[in-house]
């Protein structure tokens, strides 16, 4: 029972949303160069997971799946306060949609023996939110999502949280393992420590783990292994606006009557 | 690992409700559903978890389902990804649905997954659009992108085909007091103590629903969380206050009035954006409205691009004179001029 514990963070590396912008006049998308970044979200993840260990002492583990140039992003986690980072990486991976990848990370979590399993409340390049009860479901574990403090309770081997329901809150207890999905924005994460960073830029190595590591079929991974595919991507014709300037409200008052809207 | 998808059938739909109120959500896929199960050539099943939940079974009946499932037992009370998730897993292996549709809610998207792991389903997240293709399977599309593309995702070889939908982009059918069905109370399979989870408390207020408004008035960072500006102006408008995911994330809003890529879609006639940068991830939720108006003191400010009328200037002087201009209005002994 005095066992410390093992915090998983998920972390994802994508492209800078904020570099990814729309041309109103033609409606394409630009996003030639968007700097790839770890996940903002992710960031609310960590933070999350390193009070856990501030809390009850811990040992915090970065996770990512994905190519090895990925590795920035747990460079980011360990300056952060990770004690360690796992990259997850296989050609056998490649085109997982979120079935085959909450699977390697379910394992992965299995692998490392994991309490508690910290993720982002979702990533801003696909946005589905599925991973993190992906990961619960595919061991069987208890799943917290959308959720904004956490309290590690390790005499009874649980953890309570705060969670955001439509319209309200609500207080839930969980046994672990658990997997958890913080609410995006709801900590203020903290900012890594010169000499982390300069650790987590040369000394540091991640461990990496590959399918076969992790005793994951290689058919139950990667493209054909997705139940979804993508069928098309189709620009969204942007709405037509009038987009017209006007210098008083008095102003906009008559053209919003002119509208017929007032 | 693929399956028959032949063996598959029917049209699932999810009735989201928490202690007998219905997520409106839930209204809109069932009409939507009811469509699809046409073209289809299949039954729409309304699929209802709960405690004492006949009210809204038979709501679920007159709202276009042809059959309603129940699964009512006080473990289902409130809600809990894990029981949920297992009972509708339960249901979906047992009576092999083609397509299930469950509400982007919080809730929806939390047990969704626990659905879809163990069936090896496909599951599209915040769809906005569905559809059928000639081969009858399920066309899912969602923004991508922030919004700036729309995906479609397909699911040829596995069942169900499942899809959260966002909240706000289906209209809801009038329910019709004669429309009548079978109403059948399905085994529940979920035990108490088997549960990896106990809620202790839960506070929900009233939820604000700005889907159905048909004037908004949004608030956004450039507010610096004074919201008493917007509050006002909304209140002369008769608008409902609705807010970016800044003014979300800061606290100064409540996330149910959130329009955006992770907040709500929203179609009013008129739609006035007051200190709101125009991120895509918002213009996203907001595109549907009719007219929309910037006020902005930020020229530059991507929302003048997605605004039909734009006021360059600062909010907390340009809101009090709106506000003023239209009580002025409102007041008959004014004569128009």
């Amino acid at each position: 029972m005095n066992d410390q514990w093992t915090v998983v963070v998920g972390v994802k590396q994508v492209p800078d949303e904020d570099d990814v912008s729309l041309d109103p006049d033609t409606g394409t998308l630009d996003r030639a160069d968007a700097e790839a970044i770890l996940n903002r979200p992710d960031r609310n993840a960590l933070e999350a997971a390193l009070r856990i260990k501030d809390e009850v002492g811990a040992r915090v583990v970065a996770v990512t799946m994905g190519p090895p140039m990925a590795t920035p992003v747990l460079e980011a986690a360990v300056a952060m306060g990770c004690d360690d980072a796992v990259l997850v990486t296989d050609r056998a991976f490649a085109g997982s949609d979120t079935w085959p990848t909450s699977l390697v990370l379910a394992a992965t979590a299995d692998y490392l023996d994991a309490d508690v399993v910290v993720c982002g409340e979702e990533t801003t390049d696909s946005s589905t939110g599925q991973v993190p009860p992906g990961i619960a479901a595919h061991n069987g574990w208890a799943q917290l999502t959308y959720v904004e403090e956490l309290d590690p309770l390790p005499e009874d081997e649980q953890i309570a949280a705060r969670r955001d329901v439509e319209g309200g809150h609500e207080r839930v207890v969980a046994d672990l393992p658990v997997v958890v999905a913080v609410a995006y924005g709801e900590n203020e994460p903290r900012t890594a420590g010169l000499h982390r960073k300069i650790h987590a830029e040369n000394e540091f190595e991640p461990v990496e783990l590959t399918a076969d590591d992790l005793g994951v079929d290689e058919d139950a991974v990667g493209l054909a292994a997705s139940p979804t595919q993508v069928g098309g991507m189709e620009t969204v014709e942007p709405v037509e606006r009038e987009r017209e300037r006007v210098e008083t409200p008095s102003e906009l008052v008559g053209a919003l009557a002119d509208e017929g809207v007032m | 690992m693929p399956v028959d998808v032949d063996e598959y059938e029917d049209v699932w739909v999810f009735v989201e409700e928490h202690d007998g109120d219905v997520a409106p959500v839930s209204w809109e896929l069932l009409a939507e559903a009811r469509d699809l199960a046409a073209e289809l050539g299949e039954d729409l099943v309304a699929l209802v978890i709960g405690e004492d939940v006949d009210d809204v079974a038979r709501e679920a009946l007159r709202r276009g389902a042809d059959r309603v499932l129940v699964a009512d037992d006080p473990v289902f009370e409130p809600y809990r990804a894990d029981p949920y998730g297992e009972q509708f897993r339960h249901l979906v292996e047992e009576r092999r649905p083609d397509v299930v549709l469950i509400g982007g809610t919080h809730t929806g998207r939390d047990f969704a997954g626990r659905v879809a792991v163990p069936a090896h389903a496909g599951l599209t997240a915040d769809c906005t659009e569905l559809g059928i293709d000639e081969d009858g399977h399920l066309e899912a599309r969602r923004p991508a992108f922030g919004g700036n593309v729309l995906a479609t995702i397909k699911c040829e070889n596995h069942r169900p085909q499942m899809a959260t939908v966002r909240s706000g982009v289906f209209e809801a059918a009038e329910p019709d007091p004669d429309r009548d069905g079978e109403i059948e109370r399905v085994d529940v399979i979920v035990d108490e103590a088997d549960t990896l989870t106990s809620v202790l408390d839960r506070s929900v207020g009233e939820t604000a629903d700005i889907t159905d408004a048909d004037r908004i008035v949004a608030a956004g960072g450039g507010t610096e969380g004074d919201l008493d500006p917007v509050l006002d102006l909304a209140d002369a408008l008769d608008a409902e206050l609705a807010a970016s995911r800044k003014a979300v994330d800061e606290g100064w809003v409540g996330h149910d009035r959130q329009v955006g890529q992770t907040g709500k879609t929203v179609r009013p006639d008129l739609y006035v954006a007051v200190g709101v940068s125009g991120a895509v991830q918002h213009v996203e939720g907001m595109n549907d409205s009719d007219v929309v108006v910037a006020i902005n003191d930020d020229p530059n400010a991507p929302i003048f691009d997605h605004a039909d009328y734009g006021i360059v200037g600062d909010l907390f002087e340009v809101c009090p004179e709106l506000v003023d201009l239209l009580e002025d209005a409102d007041d008959p002994t004014e004569v128009p001029a």
